[in-house]
């Protein structure tokens, strides 16, 4: 399919077209002094001043709250009952390279041995569109992780802003095509001469960090007691708003909410940064202190996921380091680990 | 919870006899004594308390409160023994300087405070607990359902 | 200052002292001031001090961070506003006073947004509690570091918060509640306002406590109506407004808001101001025959 292009100041009709489709128009805005990804009505709501969401996405494939099943207590018995999952059509525009890439490694977890309807059923009908990244911020490091503002890895349609107030839009997926098929009263084609593309913005790679290294490093089990453990991240406090944040985290807990007459089982986000995530009934923590949570944190994107998955861990997007109140950065501790294992 | 709750509150919107539920925590020496002294005596009053027993008012933590309004509580009753009559000496004092922040924090975050109610009522005061009841009832029978709380997505 | 700071430290971890210096240093771009632990006494010259040491390191000092505890005995590099939560866990138990060596730093007042910070400090890049700051000078320390401010803060306190809080409070119930409805809406249950807080130091909070579930852990207007306010209920008449909730808080909720009307009901009710004093007992847990009785019916 040949690039199409949007005008900026049609992104209304674009809202519009896909709200007449059925389906939920997801975007940036800004709110309370955060930009954070939220169900819009119209244009004016957006905003196209922002490096990257404080928030992810993955609420709208992962709910940070959801019902999974009610029950009701009765002379009989207990009703349980399921959920009638049929999750409405979202479009998720102005998504950043990084985090596009996320999905794919949501997925392979939540279809790991089963599949997790509650989660691939809203994939299926998610239509991300990512805009290319023209502008960048100190915590950004996806070049780092070998993704970049180009990568169209998990983008339906991939965005370039040009010069002349237009995206150039290119599908990068089935899904991508049908979208522009469907609302093609919005896209065009460039007539006359192409169009000037506003250059993205790349992070400079951080030089120190080796990938294969930390992999290496990270595969030797006696590292796994490695003095740099404490040493680098014993000043997290454990607040889980990286996690929280973070595109590709996904650990979730089952709640039951309700009365002694019924109520509902619900699935929850949950942190591995938590003291109380790996308590065991018997009192016992295995993961007792906050830099062997932390470190779980690092060996989950580094170490568990590349070799379960082979997809990536962690994309770069730099969220856990600009939420961290504590200022704990997961480069730093990347090349500390390449540089030791020299 | 949630759906009973909705049911109910339809319930209560549409007809005009609203009939509110309220919760009671009250202490079990001096109010839940004067309560009993009221049934024993014979005394009628309304049938919209329910009645929760504790040790003392010390004993009541203003979760207890926000746990009845979620659960679908019109209005709450926090009664215990007058000031200098705690069975535990002062367990009545501290607890009313936990009433004096909670109802400053109801305030400021817009509960509405008629619906949260404080007494101190001794095993002998049957009659004042008639009568308050009768009063607190008719005030928050007046108020209507307590849609705040009920509204709230759940 | 830096100088004398880690001159300090030194021959605290010299003398043995101290054994381990909680403080500050610089991240590895030198953008932002992160917390340091220093054990060793020729690594004291990682230790900084500035207008972007923001973190009230006195989290450190409390049972959550066990591993922190067993590096033997610390000693805090401390502002005014930091030493008032040490106060505060001195005087419920937490910490003996003879337990730490707190280095008390002059403080001209802190920057939040690294952004904001070229080298100067000027007044309007700080946040309102420098403003009405009267610890400049810290008030229980060991030593030390920095010259004697001079600065009074204004009578009655001022800035953005108090405005705030004097707006809510001329607004009918029903728009507060639908201003508080809106915030708390926000909360996605991460508790980072809860970690931060050096107040906030059981090990067991009431939310992990399932059997009965008192506070619903969904992130749903009920779940998250109930989680602040009885998080804002246990702080009363212990928070010292440090701020640290607001500022580690990624959804921006409002918390000083809540936390600073407490304060404020507190002092008027018992006057009472959290965290100068670590001999007089914290107000919920002493009462006086004389506390108003004008709601009891």
């Amino acid at each position: 399919m040949k690039a199409m292009y949007l005008k900026k100041a049609e992104l209304g009709k674009l809202i519009s077209s896909v709200q007449d489709s059925g389906a939920l128009f997801v975007g940036p805005v800004v709110d309370a002094g955060n930009v954070v990804y939220k169900e819009i009505g119209s244009a004016s709501e957006l905003t196209g001043d922002y490096i990257i969401p404080v928030t992810t996405y993955k609420q709208w494939v992962f709910p940070q709250t959801e019902v999974v099943a009610t029950f009701a207590v009765t002379k009989e018995g207990v009703d349980l009952d399921g959920v009638d999952l049929d999750p409405p059509d979202v479009v998720v525009f102005g998504a950043r390279a990084c985090e596009a890439a996320s999905l794919a490694s949501l997925r392979s977890v939540f279809t790991w041995g089963e599949d997790d309807e509650f989660y691939t059923r809203r994939e299926d009908r998610i239509t991300v569109i990512t805009v290319g990244c023209t502008a960048i911020d100190d915590e950004c490091f996806c070049t780092t992780v070998e993704l970049s503002p180009a990568s169209t890895t998990g983008s339906d349609i991939y965005l370039r802003e040009t010069t002349d107030d237009e995206y150039m839009a290119v599908a990068v997926t089935k899904k991508g095509e049908a979208f522009i098929k469907a609302h093609h009263g919005v896209f065009h084609q460039k007539r006359a001469a192409e169009p000037e593309l506003v250059e993205l913005k790349l992070p400079e790679p951080i030089k120190g960090i080796k990938k294969e290294k930390i992999s290496a490093w990270l595969a030797r089990t006696d590292n796994y007691q490695s003095e740099l453990w404490p040493r680098l991240t014993r000043k997290c406090f454990g607040c889980g708003a990286c996690t929280f944040s973070c595109p590709t985290c996904h650990c979730f807990d089952i709640t039951d909410e309700g009365t002694a007459f019924g109520g509902e089982r619900r699935k929850n986000w949950d942190a591995c940064q938590f003291d109380h995530f790996t308590a065991h009934a018997s009192g016992h923590n295995p993961r007792d202190t906050q830099f062997k949570r932390w470190r779980n944190r690092f060996m989950c994107k580094f170490k568990y996921y590349p070799d379960k998955f082979k997809t990536t861990g962690c994309v770069g997007c730099g969220r856990c380091i600009r939420v961290c109140p504590v200022r704990l950065d997961i480069t730093e501790v990347m090349e500390e680990i390449s540089q030791i294992s020299e | 919870m949630s759906q009973e709750n909705t049911e109910e509150t339809q319930a209560t919107e549409t007809t005009e006899t609203f009939e509110p539920k309220i919760m009671a925590f009250v202490c079990n020496w001096c109010t839940y004594a004067g309560a009993d002294l009221a049934g024993t005596s014979r005394m009628e009053y309304r049938p919209n308390v329910r009645i929760i027993k504790l040790p003392c008012t010390g004993r009541i933590d203003p979760l207890f409160i926000i746990k009845a309004f979620e659960n679908g509580a019109d209005g709450v009753l926090v009664s215990g023994c007058h000031p200098g009559d705690c069975h535990y000496t002062a367990g009545n004092y501290h607890a009313k300087r936990r009433w004096i922040a909670f109802r400053s924090l109801m305030e400021f975050t817009g509960i509405d405070t008629r619906r949260l109610q404080f007494s101190w009522i001794s095993a002998s005061e049957a009659l004042k607990w008639v009568d308050l009841i009768n009063n607190v009832t008719d005030e928050i029978k007046a108020l209507g359902p307590f849609m705040d709380f009920k509204n709230l997505k759940g | 200052m830096e100088k004398a700071l880690r001159e300090k430290a030194r021959e605290l971890l010299t003398t043995g002292e101290a054994n381990v210096i909680i403080g500050y240093e610089w991240n590895r771009r030198k953008t932002r001031a992160t917390p340091a632990f220093i054990t060793k006494a020729d690594e004291v010259d990682r230790l900084i001090f500035n207008p972007l040491c923001v973190n009230n390191l006195s989290i450190y000092l409390t049972r959550k961070n066990k591993d922190i505890l067993r590096m033997g005995k610390p000693a805090i590099v401390a502002k005014g506003c930091d030493i008032k939560n040490i106060v505060v866990l001195i005087s419920e138990g937490q910490v003996k006073r003879e337990d730490v060596v707190i280095i008390g730093m002059s403080c001209n007042g802190v920057v939040y947004k690294q952004g904001l910070w070229k080298g100067e400090l000027r007044p309007e890049i700080m946040p309102v509690k420098c403003h009405n700051c009267d610890v400049r000078n810290p008030h229980l320390t060991d030593f030390v570091i920095g010259d004697h401010i001079d600065f009074t803060p204004p009578e009655t306190p001022r800035g953005m918060v108090f405005d705030k809080i004097a707006a809510l409070d001329a607004k009918t119930p029903g728009e507060r509640w639908s201003f508080w409805l809106e915030e708390f809406s926000r909360c996605i249950k991460c508790y980072a306002c809860r970690q931060a807080c050096s107040l906030c130091y059981c090990e067991r909070c009431i939310t992990e406590k399932n059997v009965p579930q008192w506070i619903e852990t969904s992130a749903h207007q009920r779940g998250n109506i109930a989680w602040n306010l009885v998080r804002a209920m246990h702080l009363a008449g212990r928070c010292t407004f440090c701020g640290e909730c607001e500022r580690s808080c990624p959804a921006n909720i409002k918390l000083n808001l809540v936390n600073q009307k407490l304060v404020l009901t507190v002092k008027d009710a018992f006057d009472f101001k959290s965290g100068y004093d670590e001999k007089i007992h914290p107000p919920m847990i002493v009462f006086s025959p004389d506390d108003t009785e004008n709601f009891i019916k």
